[in-house]
C-alpha cells in the first residue's frame, strides 16, 4: 500500500478550488447577462492525473488507478462562428436596406404628396387660372391670376429640385464621415488591429482572452453594418477582415489599411449610401425625372404661346418668363380672343401631369420596396440573433441551477476535507496511545 | 438538445412584438383620423398616382362647369337682348302695318317715324349689351361696343367666334354674329336690320306716293327677312345653350363617378378599420399584459 497519507486531503482541495472557479464563472455570466456581445462562459473541470496503485490485492494481483481530484482545464466561451457570420451577412443587407428605406422616405416626404401643397395641386391651380383667364379674356385679375398661379408653380418646382439634391448631398456627407479620418470605419478598424494584437499574444500564453474576443466579435458586427464583411481567423488567432470590395483587407494581423475605394456593390449602409447617390442611383432618376416634368410642362406651354410663358426647361431653373400684363389669352385676335387660353387650359391632364404622376408612382415604389426589404430582412437578423442568443446568451435559470450544483459541490469538498482532517485526528493523537 | 432560451431572446421578442403591435396600432389610428388609406405615395404607389390622376379630372371638370355656367350666364343675357330685338322688331312690323293702310296723314306717319327712329337707337342699346364687362355680339372685340349711338351704324366689332370649353377637346360658341342680323345701316344699303329701319322711317317720312306703296311691300318683305334672321340667330343661341346645359348635367355625373372612385381609391373603409383598430387594440394589450407576467418570472423567484 503506498497511498500518500495527505493524498486525501489534496483531493479534497481541488474540489474546493475547482468549485469555487466553477462558481466564480456562474457569477461571472449571471453579471453579465445583460451585456451586449457577451458569450456565456463555462469553466472546463477536467479529472487529475490518476495515482497508479500496484497489485492492492493480493488475492488477484490486480493494480488500480486511484482519482486524485479535479482541475480547472480552461474557461471557454460558448460561441458558435457559423452563426456569426451568417448573422454579419444578413446585417449588412438589412443595414443597406435601413438606409436605402431612410434616404428614399426623404425624398418621398419632399414631394408631400398626397396634399393640398403639392406639385398635382399646383398644376391644377395653374390649368384652372388659365380657364379663368378663358372665360375673362380681357380681366387683368384674371391675368394676375395666370402669372401668380406659375410662379407658385415654378417655385414648388424650383423648391422640390432643392430639396432632392438635399437629400443627395447629405447622404454624400454621412458617406464621407463615416469613412473619413476618425470616421467609424476607421475607429473600429483601428480597435480590431489592436485587439489582434492582445488576442495574439494571450493565446501565445496559452490563455483564452475570452473578454477581448468577445469584444473584438462585437465590433465585427458593427463593421458588418457599415459593408459586408468576411472574417478569416489566420493560425496565430488574429482575424483578417476584408470590408466590402475594398482592394485590400481593411485589417491584417495588426495592420489597418484605410481609406480606400469602396464601390457601389459594398453592401452595408456604405454601398448604399454609394448607390443612392451614385450618377444610376435612385436619387439622381428621381431628379432627372423631375427635370423631365418641367421641361415638358415648359415646352407644351410654350409652345401654345407667341412669347414664352416659362424659362428653364430644369426643375431647378424653371421660372414665369412674363409680367401678368403680358400674358396673352389669345394670339393675334382681339381683345375678346380665348383661343389660347383655351388650349393653355386644355393641356391640363396631358404629359407633365402624367409625367409628375408616374414619378410619384416611382419614389413610392422605391420606398415600398425598400421598407419591404428591411422587414423582410430584419426578420431574418432576429431569427439568427435569436439562434446567437440561443448558443451564447446567458440563462439566469440555468446559471441559479449551475449555481446550486457547485455551491453542493463545494459544501461537500469541504466536508470531505473535514473527514480527511479526523481521519488525520485518529491516526495522530490516538494512535499509539495505548497504556498511556 | 433543445433550443435554450434565455431571459434576453424572451425580452427582445417581446419588445420587438409590442413594437409591432403598436405600430399597426399607429397606422391604423393614422387611417381612421385622416380618413385616408394612402398617406404616402409608398402607401400605394400606383394608388397614388391614380389620385393624382383622379384629381387632377375633378378639378379640371370642376374648371369645365364654371365655364360652362359662365357659357349660360351669356348665353341668357344674349337670348333676353335678342328678344328684346324681336320684340322691337314686332313693333315696328305693327307700325308699318298701320302706316301702309293709308288712314295716316303726314304728321302722324312723322311721329310714326320718330318712334321708328327711337327704336332703331333701342336695337343698338341692346346690340351693345355687355356681359361682366364684355360687349358680348362684338365677335373677340369685346372691349370695343358693337354700334355706336346717333346716326352711324356701321359694325365695329368683328366675325371671330368666343368659345367656352365645356370638356377636354370639346368647346361651344357662345357668341353671335349680331352684324348679320343688324348690318352696317343705311351706308352700306345691305338690307339688313338697322338698314331696314332707316329706309322704313326715310319711307315714312318721305310722304310720296312711292314711299307709302314701299312701306307696305318691299319694307315689310325686308323686314320679315330679318325677323327670319333673327330667329334663326336665337335658335343657334337656344342650342348653344343646350348644349351647355347637357355638358353640365353630364359634367355633373362624371364627378360623381369620379369623386367615387377617388373615394374607393384613398378613403378609409371605416367600418373594416374600425374592426381591424378593435383587434390590434386587443392584440397589443394581450402583448403587454403578456409580456408584463412572464418576464418577471424566473428561478430566483422559488429559490431560498
Amino acid at each position: 500500500m503506498s497511498i500518500p497519507t495527505l493524498q486525501g486531503l489534496q483531493t479534497a482541495l481541488s474540489g474546493l478550488i475547482s468549485e469555487q472557479t466553477a462558481l466564480d464563472t456562474t457569477g461571472n455570466n449571471i453579471a453579465n447577462a445583460n451585456t451586449e456581445g457577451y458569450s456565456r462562459e463555462t469553466a472546463l473541470l477536467e479529472p487529475n492525473t490518476p495515482l497508479p496503485i500496484p497489485a492492492i490485492s493480493g488475492h488477484t494481483g490486480e493494480g488500480a488507478q486511484l482519482g486524485t481530484g479535479v482541475t480547472v482545464a480552461t474557461i471557454t466561451r460558448i460561441r458558435n462562428e457559423y452563426l456569426d457570420a451568417q448573422y454579419r451577412t444578413q446585417n449588412s443587407a438589412l443595414s443597406a436596406a435601413n438606409t436605402q428605406a431612410e434616404v428614399l422616405q426623404s425624398a418621398q416626404t419632399a414631394f408631400n404628396e398626397p396634399s393640398d401643397a403639392g406639385i398635382a395641386t399646383q398644376l391644377s391651380n395653374f390649368w384652372n387660372a388659365w380657364n379663368s383667364l378663358a372665360n375673362a379674356p380681357t380681366s387683368e385679375e384674371a391675368k394676375e391670376g395666370v402669372a401668380a398661379a406659375g410662379k407658385q408653380l415654378a417655385a414648388t418646382f424650383n423648391q422640390l429640385s432643392a430639396q432632392l439634391s438635399t437629400v443627395a448631398s447629405q447622404a454624400s456627407e454621412q458617406y464621407n464621415s463615416l469613412t473619413g479620418p476618425s470616421g467609424e470605419v476607421e475607429d473600429y478598424a483601428n480597435q480590431i488591429a489592436q485587439l489582434n494584437g492582445q488576442i495574439k499574444l494571450s493565446e501565445e500564453a496559452g490563455q483564452p482572452p475570452n473578454a477581448m474576443l468577445d469584444r473584438r466579435d462585437l465590433l465585427l458586427d458593427k463593421l458588418s453594418a457599415l459593408a459586408n464583411i468576411t472574417v478569416s481567423e489566420q493560425p496565430d488567432h488574429t482575424d483578417t477582415v476584408s470590408f466590402g470590395e475594398a482592394a485590400k483587407p481593411l485589417v491584417e494581423g495588426t495592420t489597418v489599411n484605410w481609406p480606400q475605394e469602396l464601390t457601389e456593390a459594398s453592401g452595408g449602409q456604405l454601398g448604399a449610401l454609394l448607390n443612392l447617390t451614385g450618377p444610376k442611383g435612385a436619387l439622381a432618376a428621381l431628379g432627372t425625372g423631375l427635370d423631365e416634368v418641367a421641361a415638358t410642362l415648359a415646352s407644351t406651354v410654350n409652345g401654345q404661346l407667341a412669347k414664352p410663358f416659362f424659362s428653364g426647361a430644369t426643375a431647378a431653373t424653371l421660372a414665369v418668363a412674363v409680367e401678368p400684363s403680358e400674358v396673352q389669352a389669345s394670339g393675334t385676335k382681339a381683345a375678346g380672343g380665348n383661343e389660347v387660353a383655351l388650349a393653355v387650359a386644355g393641356l391640363r391632364g396631358g404629359a407633365a401631369e402624367q409625367g409628375y404622376a408616374t414619378l410619384v408612382e416611382k419614389v413610392g415604389s422605391d420606398v415600398r420596396g425598400a421598407k419591404d426589404d428591411q422587414t423582410t430582412l430584419q426578420g431574418t437578423v432576429t431569427a439568427i440573433n435569436d439562434q446567437r442568443q440561443s448558443v451564447s446568451g446567458v440563462s439566469l435559470d440555468e446559471e441559479m441551477t449551475n449555481l446550486i450544483s457547485f455551491q453542493r459541490g463545494y459544501q461537500a469538498s469541504a466536508r470531505t476535507l473535514t473527514v480527511m482532517s479526523e481521519m488525520l485526528e485518529t491516526l495522530i493523537e490516538k494512535t499509539g496511545a495505548v497504556g498511556l | 438538445m433543445s433550443e435554450r432560451i434565455t431571459p434576453a431572446m424572451v425580452t427582445s421578442s417581446t419588445l420587438s412584438d409590442l413594437t409591432s403591435s403598436l405600430a399597426s396600432l399607429e397606422r391604423t389610428t393614422n387611417e381612421l383620423s385622416s380618413g385616408r388609406t394612402i398617406l404616402e405615395p409608398s402607401d400605394n404607389p400606383y394608388g397614388a398616382s391614380r389620385v393624382i390622376d383622379l384629381n387632377s379630372q375633378l378639378e379640371g371638370l370642376g374648371a369645365y362647369e364654371d365655364d360652362a355656367q359662365d357659357g349660360i350666364s351669356w348665353e341668357n343675357i344674349a337670348s333676353s337682348a335678342m328678344s328684346n330685338m324681336n320684340d322691337i322688331a314686332q313693333r315696328v312690323r305693327e307700325l308699318v302695318v298701320q302706316s301702309a293702310n293709308g288712314t295716316n296723314n303726314q304728321s302722324d306717319l312723322n311721329t310714326i317715324a320718330l318712334e321708328v327712329e327711337q327704336l332703331t337707337e333701342s336695337v343698338k342699346q341692346d346690340a351693345n349689351t355687355q356681359y361682366a364687362g364684355q360687349y358680348i355680339f362684338s365677335g373677340t372685340a369685346t372691349t370695343t361696343p358693337p354700334y355706336v349711338s346717333g346716326p352711324e351704324d356701321e359694325y365695329k366689332g368683328n366675325a371671330e367666334t368666343v368659345s367656352r370649353a365645356v370638356g377636354p377637346g370639346a368647346s361651344v360658341t357662345v357668341s353671335t354674329n349680331i352684324s348679320t342680323l343688324l348690318g352696317n345701316g343705311e351706308a352700306a344699303k345691305d338690307g339688313k336690320l338697322l338698314d331696314t329701319l332707316r329706309t322704313i322711317a326715310q319711307h315714312l317720312r318721305g310722304g310720296t306716293a312711292e314711299d307709302r306703296e314701299a312701306l307696305g311691300t318691299t319694307d315689310l318683305t325686308d323686314l320679315d327677312t330679318n325677323l327670319e334672321t333673327l330667329s334663326q340667330l336665337q335658335a343657334v343661341s337656344g342650342s348653344a345653350t343646350d348644349q351647355l346645359r347637357v355638358a353640365l348635367t353630364r359634367n355633373e355625373d362624371l364627378q360623381t363617378s369620379l369623386t367615387e372612385s377617388l373615394s374607393n381609391t384613398e378613403d378609409t373603409n371605416v367600418a373594416a378599420t374600425s374592426i381591424a383598430y378593435a383587434n390590434e387594440q386587443a392584440a397589443y394589450e394581450a402583448a403587454l399584459r403578456a409580456g408584463a407576467t412572464i418576464v418577471q418570472e424566473s428561478l430566483i423567484n422559488f429559490l431560498q
